[in-house]
């Protein structure tokens, strides 16, 4: 059942967007993703992702100011929704229920070698 | 506070990012471009920042940013095309006038927009077929004396010059082409004839490596090596031995030279200025004329026909060549006052270029192409016009197929569909027509254009652009405004002129049509008058009813003068005279001569006319001092005219009586006994030239027979009997000499046929496209016209309210062309030495003409609606 669907590009976005929390627009994310996880961010594949999110109903967006540098393009913000915390959430709790059931030994022989 | 910023990103990669991005979110990734762009730049330049932002533009190019397609996308056209073509069908069924009046005007300009194409293409593919055609170069002369003149041939030891004295050639040939070759075979005891206009051409072997044209049978190397040895062409080898084998037979060149055949050429294509069909070898050419064959004498002057063609190396520049060439003018004529430059003109150019005997000029090629557009986009501009009138009656369809669904785009594409079908019945019709009418065209105006459509790929290709240009061009605008219509006017009556719109555009159509139109006529009238001027006026000679013989054979002058007096005793021959040639003649030898025993030579062209003392009275010339020359067998005495009597710098004619010419590097020398008045040597487009007449017998090649009309008809078969026994290896031929003369304006009479025809259809489709308008403006005014003869109007008052309207279009067009007229015409004339004054009755002419043609065509659709009952025009609602 795909109930709460996040790849895992889309997981970091929307992971990101809650970090920077109401600061969130499509640069400062990338620059926030390049400087955290060094590793670069396509402005598409960004896009892509946000637009995504957004469809799914992760994500609701708004317009905000325009400024100089932008020359004269407004900025466009990111919130997390409801189902989109719920995706999140989801996200994560599956994710710790598959560390848990790991058993403990694997990490034990793996360092043995 | 900070300026405002304008960042500037690669113009191209932003625009094409506009392109495609899905408008909801543009503006937010523009912005995040544009952020990053100048963060970059700060960080590490711009050139850095601008390939940074082409591989954003480049990496956003992807599913969910692109703007989604739209929805009325076709998934399947077939049905709506076939709708469409039957719609449209159904339309111009009924709507036959329409239809007829389109068609027919769009056939006919593409129709001459084909004919032209393919005529240009002819000529522009003039002798392409030949390897390295980039390299080969044919050398020809300038003659500096008081003047330039161009000569395509030069002097005959050049060639050979050339090639032993410098590297520059990698092949280099000569050729000289005698025209008008007699040609005879000797079969058993019978002897045919035969005339080769294109003649016979004595030709170095070299000339086949230089041109593309390959031997059939013969060796290339060894064919035309020996004296006596020719090649000739399939159909020449068809003419003379018919299902013979060729090689090893003989052929007689003026009874004197025979020649051997040892090689048959393929026949040469179409488009090619290399003519002759006879191919005799250089080395023979001593026996035929050892002036021109010899080393250095030739070098004394040039003969026409004496052509030198050179293959040059790579990389050898012609200037370079050209440099190099002018020491052979200080080396062999180094007092000659007649200053030689040899130049290297290009293949390529040989066809266009006028000055050396080109056959059409690349402007000719341009003003025709030009003519073939404007044609074309009169057709065009009526279409529109007609198209958009029509529109009314299509404005219910439209209405109710918007209320059904359909989208601008879908009903746009439907009329550009429509105008798809009429353009294609256009171009069949077309096509038809110009096939049928080539023959016809070619036969006016001395062309040989061939259409092959099957397998010629680049008019098919013309024919299929044409289609779609046409189409776009004409349906374009009309569908544009059928497709605006909003539903609810379109449903709920007639949208009226201000829906529509455009009608100042469509006056605007109208202007430009009757301005080209009255460009063309202008034209028209003063080439005709021009013409008229040429061949009326008073020539300084008698041209009517005299009739010029080739002498023929080398029989000797006592033979000559033999026939000369039995041609005179036949009955309705008024008078002969044995001569060169007829005062204005094609034919013409140009010499430089000293006068009064001077050693300088003059430093200008004289033309030598040869004559015995029957000349004057034969062509009726007038003497304007002093007597004529008395009969002679050699040079004793000389006659000259007025232009060289002002040109050797004399007061009067008197005062040249008594002095001495020498002339022909020193053969001739003579006192000037007489000097006629002046007289046309050369067509209008040339000053009368300095001629001197004299009795040297070598050169009475015409017998100038002047007729009595009466007689005529008796008169030319017996001449015909008394020279065919004089002569009988020979052909007899004649000319009248008013026909020749006419040939000198052979150019212009092959224009004024074109201008005429183009003048015809550009006022015919101008017609078309008047009609169009006023049947919409009628339409438009019913009621109008209603009411006013319910007031008291009469048919007259009526009429001229439109005529005013339309005469007032008429007059603004020829407020444009008049000028425009007066301007080409006059650089027309400029060809001319001697030209008509462009008169105000040829514009009034032209205007007047316009004026009552555009009024009947008026007139017909106002009288219609004007005597119709105005009960009837006011009680539609």
């Amino acid at each position: 059942m795909k109930k709460y669907q996040l790849g895992e590009f889309e997981e970091i976005v929307i992971l990101t967007i809650a970090i920077l929390n109401n600061d969130a627009y499509s640069v400062s994310i990338k620059d926030e993703i390049e400087s955290r996880l060094k590793r670069t961010v396509s402005m598409g594949a960004l896009h892509t992702a946000l637009k995504r999110l957004e469809d799914k109903g992760y994500l609701k967006s708004h317009s905000g100011e325009a400024t100089a540098e932008r020359a004269g393009r407004p900025k466009q913000y990111f919130e997390i929704t409801a189902l989109g915390k719920k995706a999140m959430r989801y996200a994560k709790e599956t994710r710790d229920e598959l560390w848990s059931a790991i058993p403990k030994t694997i990490f034990q022989i793996n360092l043995a070698d | 506070m900070k300026p405002k910023y304008t960042p500037s990103p690669p113009a191209l990669f932003l625009r094409f990012f506009r392109a495609y991005c899905n408008p909801d979110i543009q503006s937010y990734i523009e912005g995040d471009l544009f952020e990053m762009y100048e963060r970059r730049i700060k960080q590490s330049g711009k050139r850095k920042a601008d390939i940074r932002f082409i591989i954003d533009v480049l990496l956003l190019f992807r599913p969910g940013i692109i703007r989604p397609t739209r929805i009325t996308i076709n998934v399947n056209n077939y049905n709506m095309l076939r709708s469409y073509a039957k719609i449209g069908w159904r339309n111009l069924a009924r709507n036959k006038a329409y239809t007829t009046i389109n068609v027919a005007g769009l056939a006919l300009s593409m129709t001459c927009g084909i004919l032209i194409f393919t005529f240009v293409k002819h000529h522009l593919s003039f002798d392409n077929f030949h390897q390295n055609s980039g390299r080969i170069y044919r050398i020809v002369t300038e003659l500096h004396r008081d003047g330039i003149a161009y000569r395509s041939s030069v002097p005959s030891p050049l060639g050979g010059a050339f090639r032993n004295d410098y590297t520059f050639g990698e092949k280099v040939a000569r050729v000289y082409t005698e025209r008008d070759a007699l040609i005879t075979i000797k079969d058993k005891n019978e002897t045919i004839k035969f005339k080769e206009a294109d003649g016979l051409a004595f030709t170095e072997p070299e000339f086949f490596d230089i041109f593309n044209l390959p031997l059939i049978q013969g060796n290339k190397k060894t064919a035309l090596t020996a004296p006596n040895t020719a090649v000739v062409t399939e159909a020449i080898a068809k003419k003379y031995f018919g299902s013979e084998d060729p090689i090893g037979q003989t052929f007689w060149l003026s009874n004197k030279i025979a020649f051997t055949i040892t090689g048959i050429l393929k026949n040469f294509p179409q488009n090619t200025d290399l003519r002759a069909g006879i191919f005799a070898s250089y080395a023979t050419l001593i026996s035929y004329d050892r002036w021109l064959a010899h080393d250095t004498d030739g070098w004394g002057g040039i003969r026409d026909g004496m052509r030198c063609y050179t293959l040059l190396q790579p990389n050898v520049s012609p200037t370079e060549v050209e440099s190099v060439l002018s020491a052979y003018v200080k080396k062999y004529r180094p007092t000659s006052k007649n200053v030689h430059q040899y130049k290297l003109q290009p293949l390529a150019d040989v066809h266009f270029n006028a000055h050396y005997g080109g056959a059409i000029s690349k402007q000719k090629l341009w003003i025709l192409a030009v003519i073939g557009s404007f044609l074309l986009a009169t057709a065009c501009v009526n279409f529109i016009n007609l198209a958009t009138a029509q529109a009314l009656k299509r404005s219910k369809e439209v209405g109710v197929r918007k209320v059904l669904g359909s989208v601008r785009t879908q009903l746009f594409w439907q009329f550009i569909f429509e105008t798809a079908i009429i353009c294609a019945i256009g171009i069949v019709t077309a096509i038809i027509l110009a096939a049928a009418i080539v023959p016809y065209a070619n036969n006016l105006f001395n062309t040989d254009v061939s259409i092959n459509l099957f397998s010629d790929r680049l008019l098919i290709g013309f024919i299929l652009a044409l289609w779609i240009v046409v189409t776009l061009l004409a349906g374009y605008y009309p569908a544009l405004v059928l497709a605006k219509f909003q539903p609810v006017t379109a449903l709920k009556g007639k949208p009226t002129q201000q829906t529509l719109g455009g009608f100042n555009t469509r006056r605007t159509l109208i202007v430009s049509q009757f301005a080209i139109s009255q460009v063309l006529v202008i034209g028209m009238i003063v080439i005709i008058n021009q013409m008229q001027y040429a061949r009326e006026s008073d020539l300084g000679f008698d041209k009517e009813a005299i009739v010029m013989i080739g002498a023929g054979g080398d029989g000797n002058i006592n033979g000559k003068e033999a026939l000369k007096t039995e041609i005179a005793r036949i009955p309705g021959v008024d008078k002969v005279s044995l001569c060169f040639g007829a005062p204005a003649s094609d034919n013409d030898w140009g010499n430089s001569i000293r006068f009064d025993n001077s050693s300088e030579e003059v430093n200008f062209r004289t033309s030598i006319k040869s004559a015995d003392a029957d000349y004057l009275s034969t062509f009726g010339l007038e003497l304007a001092a002093g007597k004529n020359l008395s009969p002679s067998d050699s040079v004793r005495e000389m006659l000259i005219n007025e232009v060289m009597v002002s040109k050797l710098g004399l007061k009067s004619p008197e005062d040249a009586i008594g002095k001495y010419i020498t002339a022909d590097g020193g053969s001739m020398h003579a006192p000037i006994v007489g000097v006629v008045k002046d007289f046309h040597d050369k067509s209008f487009h040339e000053e009368i030239s300095p001629i001197l007449i004299t009795t040297f017998t070598e050169d009475y090649i015409a017998y100038a027979v002047k007729i009595n009309m009466a007689n005529a008809t008796s008169a030319l078969p017996a001449i015909e009997k008394v020279w065919a026994q004089q002569n009988p290896d020979n052909i007899f031929e004649y000319t009248f000499l008013d026909e020749s003369i006419a040939q000198f304006y052979e150019d212009e009479d092959t224009m004024l046929k074109l201008i005429k025809t183009f003048s015809f259809i550009s006022i015919f489709i101008g017609c078309l496209g008047l009609y169009g308008l006023v049947s919409f403006v009628v339409n438009q005014k019913t009621k109008e016209i209603g009411i006013r003869k319910i007031l008291g109007c009469n048919i007259v008052d009526i009429l001229w309210i439109f005529w005013k309207e339309f005469a007032r279009l008429v007059i603004i067009a020829f407020i444009i062309a008049a000028p425009l007229g007066w301007w080409l015409m006059h650089t027309w004339l400029q060809n001319f030495k001697f030209q008509i004054h462009l008169s105000i009755w040829f514009f009034a002419i032209a205007i007047g003409g316009s004026l009552t043609i555009a009024l009947l065509t008026v007139s017909y659709q106002v009288i219609k609606a004007a005597v119709a009952d105005p009960v009837k025009a006011l009680r539609i609602e």
